[in-house]
């Protein structure tokens, strides 16, 4: 078993490898959690996820950008899918569940595919429906999955057009879930005026405010 | 309206306004090409890609519209999502009531040995670039100038291989990024030839423009690497080629990006557009003592704003870059959605015609 100082210079080494987008070292300090029979929950939670948040505020601050930030995301899924196999049954609970697209009419997916990372990393169950998604996939998924929060992404003016109308079916259907918009065209006051729980401001904050989604519902939780 | 102010009549026809701005002489009143196609199409009752597969429907339905609202400037063809198609990939025309504007549908080069197997296409057969040329057979026909779609580096680069595969290229095959970007940037040159060769002694304007390479994509480091040295050349062959203005549109987040940009030719003057997230000051003094300065007014307030929100923001826009050096034009930052609603064109037009005069 591993002494606590040994677990925190493995997962530091797994923080490092996201943050640094160091992929063979995500791999090197993975294999190390399962040789050394450290708990891969808190290896995730505690090295994979936690540097992915700092990469989130380096995206927001503009220190990173798309291309770091994907290799970033290599690195984490890199880790990721060594030690969830390994995640026991109470640990892997899931959070929540989250349905995430890019609206009809809109093929740019690169934010939403950020958020769903953040999501995916914190331990919700993702289920991405992709880009150019028809209305009623939204609404669909979200009563089949039974989902806390539906997700929706546009890049494009006339797209996002698209969002108060998928906003109504789903709510028609079902009050209680959760919708969050973002986008580059999108604003507070467009969230508000179509309807959404949540708002992602703009393409450089969709990480962080998809971390303060996962807050907010895990705070929901505890109430 | 809540401000009604008496409307000033015009001295100059488009023509002559257009032409002032690329004399360097200061016009009646400052020009209004709202950047503008879909919705032409839409506003004519065709369907919304007549306005980028059907040439004789996109320049009349262009056409029309700017007679319409009593817009400068005439029709030109362009899309963003140049070349997945032109490269041997497959395009989307827009069909649904959300859409406005082509999309890739099959990106050609996904992998390396794909982007090293890609050959630089024959303009006169390549993806979009029929359709164009007969739209400009058109123009010519009505003596108007033609503005040459130059194709350009990094934004067809990201549509030829998706953006995300050209952004994970750019961080761990750098040199299969350089050599997309290379076969763009001669394909672009290419075109520039070609049209010097089919249109002869014929009044043109180079058209380029960046959407991918916006700040809310890749840093400024990456855009001095990937896209600089490609854009430049592509500037640099318009303008030796004997075309001597550059219309240039700088696509959304790119205000770190704007050192690079002014390194830049855009002939004497050029027109530079920028979308809403540059401020028009900034672009001024940036670029305002050499060029001509378009933009900035935010797609999306023209599209769901009020038409006094739009009133007010484009009266702001003219106060602030009226007396631009090179002189200002109102544009919308972006391209005009399609589903504005009438009334907030026309009231970018009322604020030209308000504030926008120079005497």
């Amino acid at each position: 078993m591993a002494t606590e100082a040994r677990k925190k210079e493995i997962f530091e080494a797994l923080y490092d490898g996201v943050v640094a987008f160091d992929e063979d070292k995500v791999v090197e300090y993975s294999k190390l959690v399962l040789d050394e029979d450290v708990d891969a929950y808190e290896a995730i939670m505690d090295g994979l996820a936690a540097g992915m948040e700092h990469v989130g505020e380096l995206y927001a601050n503009q220190e990173y950008f798309v291309p770091e930030v994907l290799m970033c995301s290599d690195a984490l899924y890199a880790g990721l899918d060594m030690l969830r196999p390994h995640v026991s049954g109470k640990e892997a609970r899931v959070k929540g569940q989250v349905v995430i697209g890019t609206v009809e009419g809109d093929v740019h997916d690169i934010g939403k595919n950020l958020v769903k990372m953040m999501f995916d990393v914190a331990g919700f169950t993702v289920h991405d429906l992709g880009r150019d998604v028809k209305l009623e996939r939204f609404v669909e998924e979200q009563l089949k999955t039974d989902s806390e929060i539906v997700a929706l992404s546009a890049l494009m003016t006339t797209s996002m057009l698209a969002m108060p109308k998928v906003i109504e079916m789903i709510k028609a259907r079902n009050p209680n879930a959760l919708i969050m918009v973002g986008g580059a065209p999108i604003s507070q006051e467009v969230a508000d005026n179509y309807g959404a729980d949540g708002y992602a401001k703009n393409a450089s904050n969709a990480v962080q405010e998809a971390i303060q989604m996962i807050s907010r519902l895990r705070e929901m939780g505890k109430a | 309206m809540a401000e009604q102010k008496r409307p000033r009549q015009d001295t100059m026809s488009s023509g002559e306004r257009m032409g002032a701005i690329l004399m360097r002489q200061r016009p009646d009143r400052i020009p209004f090409m709202p950047f503008i196609f879909g919705y032409c199409a839409r506003n004519v009752g065709y369907p919304i890609g007549a306005v980028y597969n059907d040439p004789e429907k996109s320049f009349w339905a262009q056409m029309w519209t700017a007679e319409m609202f009593g817009y400068d400037g005439g029709a030109m063809y362009a899309y963003a999502s140049m070349g997945g198609w032109e490269f041997g990939g497959e395009i989307k025309m827009p069909q649904s009531e959300w859409e406005q504007a082509p999309t890739v549908a099959r990106f050609p080069a996904q992998t390396p040995e794909a982007v090293d197997a890609l050959e630089i296409p024959d303009v006169a057969t390549a993806g979009c670039y029929p359709i164009a040329l007969k739209f400009n057979k058109i123009q010519q026909q009505f003596g108007m100038p033609i503005m040459v779609m130059a194709f350009g580096c990094f934004t067809p680069a990201g549509n030829i291989a998706e953006v995300d595969v050209l952004c994970r290229w750019m961080m761990k095959r750098p040199e299969v990024a350089h050599k997309l970007l290379r076969k763009c940037t001669d394909f672009s040159k290419k075109v520039v030839d070609y049209y010097v060769e089919h249109f002869p002694n014929y009044p043109m304007m180079g058209f380029t423009g960046e959407a991918s390479a916006a700040n809310q994509i890749i840093s400024p480091k990456q855009f001095e690497e990937f896209v600089l040295p490609y854009q430049k050349e592509i500037h640099a062959h318009i303008l030796q080629s004997g075309i001597r203005n550059i219309f240039c549109h700088i696509c959304g987040e790119q205000n770190l990006n704007l050192k690079y940009w002014a390194q830049m030719e855009y002939g004497d003057p050029g027109i530079l557009s920028f979308g809403h997230e540059v401020d028009l000051t900034k672009a001024i003094e940036v670029f305002g003592d050499k060029h001509a300065i378009a933009g900035n007014i935010e797609p999306q307030v023209i599209q769901n704003g009020s038409n006094q929100q739009v009133y007010e923001l484009c009266k702001a826009a003219i106060e602030k870059a009226k007396m631009a050096p090179s002189g200002y034009l109102l544009m919308a930052g972006c391209e005009v959605p399609v589903q504005a609603p009438p009334y907030n064109i026309y009231v970018m037009k009322k604020a030209v015609m308000e504030h926008g005069f120079y005497d």
